[in-house]
């Protein structure tokens, strides 16, 4: 509790510059309905501890921080009025960034499993009831997550370093609201087995220390999410397709537990 | 459909579902014609088994007919009769390639909550809890089975259900019990529980050349059982103590081989089982390894441990000293149910073995609870219940 606190705290003086330009009190009052709702939707977030719920808290985060530093509510890009000078968001410093590395095999040579990582549709069956991914070109990927009442971040990331059959790295665009950068590698595993997939992925929570703070809690995001990623990428490689609880009986949605 | 559902601990209920759908290309729908109370199933039912849910569909032995095929699905079409393993296998990872099929690497839909507990997720299961899938069981009207390609036994005999259904799971089990076992020409081998899997270890003993068996449990109707359908000798572990018995037996040696077919609900008598319990309820402890600890002390200097009973978490008072001291092998694992279909189905068809011999009840779906409650309490000589949907 006491990180949220300060985490708000250290916002405080940022209403300042935002509240001395053209919004007025009736704007001030939907941001503290935005940090209200989305607070609520983080705490809903930590409560279900699954990744269905981090993707929420995600959303919410970003809606939280949005009321804090007086941004626009809505689906829209991020705001650059209330961003710094950078471009980047406000008060994320190094250290809040959440970075993750996880590694599986998977049998099939790099070229294959770096060519399956390619396929347009890919990202989407990967991220699928996490994040929607849409490919707006080969090396483009559009990402949203959505929370409930209607909170959703959006992001574009873009390829940056392509080497088939070796790696694969991509970053988020410059304004965009979830800094984040992600990284594939592939290497020939010993005695057949395949390819050792090397998976490192670096995120800025939205909301910065708050959002830290909210990610660092509910512990499971960036270690899960990376991993359930890679369990379903190496079920489609050698498979063709991803184990799923869809439409149980019990009703139960894939990876809900987590 | 019909399904009995998990309700919580000894909450066992008939609920309607919605029916089972094709998802994946390589799923099919089978319609259930007989499907089998586990003793595994009891660890649920007396909530030993942590990531059940409340609704989950429970039971892992069942067999039927194929009435919907995925499109990838090359081996079944409608209309097969199948029987139907406990675990859910791939066919083409590393594990499955190996005949591990219960380490299939991508059956598990929530891998990464096993691996938290295990360090790597092991297949997935029917019907048993979400660590271990999450995928709807077998005690319903219909099933979705997954990559159906690899698991469903066609059987294309007349044999009626009650002979091959087993080969869902116990009898596989109590044969890999007793392939783990190691056994040699002429060894004497101790087996722990005389459930299900317990009788089919003693078979399967003497199949692979066992010279003695010994039976050990304390429900007297499966002492019989195994005296008569098993060829085996009895210690009834309440009435004398096993240790004293088997060294008696044995010559002070201990016996070659011993296979703890009863896992975390073992019975322990004295202080150590009351200690066990205590800690259980607590939830310091999720195992009892009561038959573990009995089996390392009287086992022979050199010999093997095969543990095919199910433990789910931690157990204290392991004699790791003992152990490693006497060099024993442990040979371990959820059974690989599928490298065992075809030659065991085999043995059925040639008339070796009849596995029906265990079968003391048959009801329909509708009497699950109390079955549930019956086989839990050994009542009325309940030693393995047959469910008709
Ligand atoms: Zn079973
Ligand atoms: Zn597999």
């Amino acid at each position: 509790m006491s990180t949220d606190q300060r985490g708000v705290t250290e916002r405080e003086p940022l209403h300042g510059p935002n509240s001395e330009s053209s919004r007025g009190s009736l704007e001030r009052g939907g941001r503290i309905a935005a940090a209200t709702v989305g607070g609520a939707i983080v705490a809903l977030g930590i409560k279900r501890r699954s990744l269905g719920g981090a993707a929420a808290a995600l959303a919410g985060g970003w809606l939280l921080y949005r009321g804090l530093v007086g941004g626009r509510s809505g689906d829209e890009s991020f705001d650059t009025d209330s961003a710094s000078g950078d471009g980047r968001l406000d008060a994320v410093d190094a250290s809040d960034a959440v970075e993750t590395t996880r590694s599986t095999t998977i049998g099939a040579s790099p070229d294959e499993v770096y060519e399956r990582w390619r396929e347009p549709e890919t990202m989407s069956r990967l991220y699928g009831g996490l994040f929607d991914v849409t490919a707006r070109d080969e090396d483009r990927w559009h990402w949203t997550a959505s929370g409930p009442l209607g909170a959703t971040v959006s992001w574009d990331t873009q390829v940056v370093e392509d080497r088939p059959g070796d790696c694969l790295r991509w970053e988020s665009h410059e304004n965009a609201p979830v800094s984040n950068e992600g990284q594939v590698r592939f290497r020939e595993a010993p005695a057949g087995r395949g390819t050792e997939l090397t998976f490192r992925f670096r995120f800025e929570p939205p909301g910065g220390s708050v959002g830290a703070a909210v990610t660092k809690r509910l512990e499971i995001v960036p270690e899960s999410l990376a991993a359930v990623v890679l369990d379903r990428f190496k079920s489609l490689v050698e498979t063709g397709e991803i184990p799923t609880l869809e439409r149980n009986p019990s009703a139960r949605g894939a990876g809900d537990l987590l | 459909m019909r399904a009995l559902c998990w309700h919580g601990e000894e909450d066992v209920r008939v609920d309607e579902v919605p029916d089972p759908e094709l998802v994946n290309p390589h799923d099919a729908i089978v319609e259930i014609t007989a499907t089998a109370i586990c003793g595994s199933d009891l660890h649920l039912y007396d909530g030993y088994v942590p990531t059940m849910r409340e609704g989950d569909v429970l039971g892992h032995e069942p067999m039927g007919e194929v009435v919907d095929v995925g499109s990838a699905v090359e081996t079944l079409e409608e209309g097969d009769r199948v029987v139907v393993p406990f675990t859910i296998s791939c066919g083409s990872c590393w594990f499955c390639e190996e005949e591990l099929y219960s380490l299939c690497d991508n059956s598990n839909p929530n891998a990464e909550v096993a691996r938290k507990v295990m360090g790597q997720s092991p297949a997935g299961l029917f019907g048993y809890s979400h660590m271990l899938g999450g995928y709807a069981g077998g005690q319903a009207e219909y099933l979705r089975v997954p990559f159906a390609d690899v698991g469903p036994l066609k059987v294309e005999s007349d044999l009626p259900d009650e002979q091959v259904l087993l080969l869902s799971d116990v009898f596989p089990t109590g044969y890999m019990a007793a392939e783990n076992a190691e056994i040699e020409e002429d060894d004497t081998v101790a087996v722990w529980g005389c459930g299900p899997v317990g009788q089919f270890a003693i078979q399967s003993a003497w199949m692979l050349g066992a010279g003695r068996v010994v039976a050990i449990d304390r429900v007297p109707e499966r002492l019989a059982m195994a005296r008569e359908h098993g060829d085996a000798e009895t210690i009834h572990f309440e009435e004398e103590d096993v240790y004293d018995r088997l060294m008696a037996m044995t010559g002070g040696r201990g016996p070659d081989r011993c296979i703890d077919a009863v896992g975390t609900e073992a019975h322990g008598t004295g202080l150590m089982g009351l200690t066990d319990k205590a800690k259980q309820q607590v939830n310091l402890e999720a195992d009892r390894p009561h038959v573990l600890r009995q089996a390392i002390k009287c086992c022979r200097k050199g010999g093997t441990l095969s543990v095919p009973g199910v433990y789910v978490g931690h157990a204290d008072n392991v004699p790791v000293g003992p152990l490693m001291n006497k060099a024993l092998t442990v040979n371990t694992g959820q059974t690989h149910v599928q490298r065992y279909l075809d030659p065991l189905l085999e043995k059925i068809e040639d008339g070796d073995i009849d596995p029906s011999f265990v079968v003391t009840h048959r009801e329909p779906l509708e009497r699950g609870p109390e079955m549930y409650e019956t086989f839990r309490d050994k009542e009325d000589g309940c030693v393995k219940v047959v469910l008709t949907p």
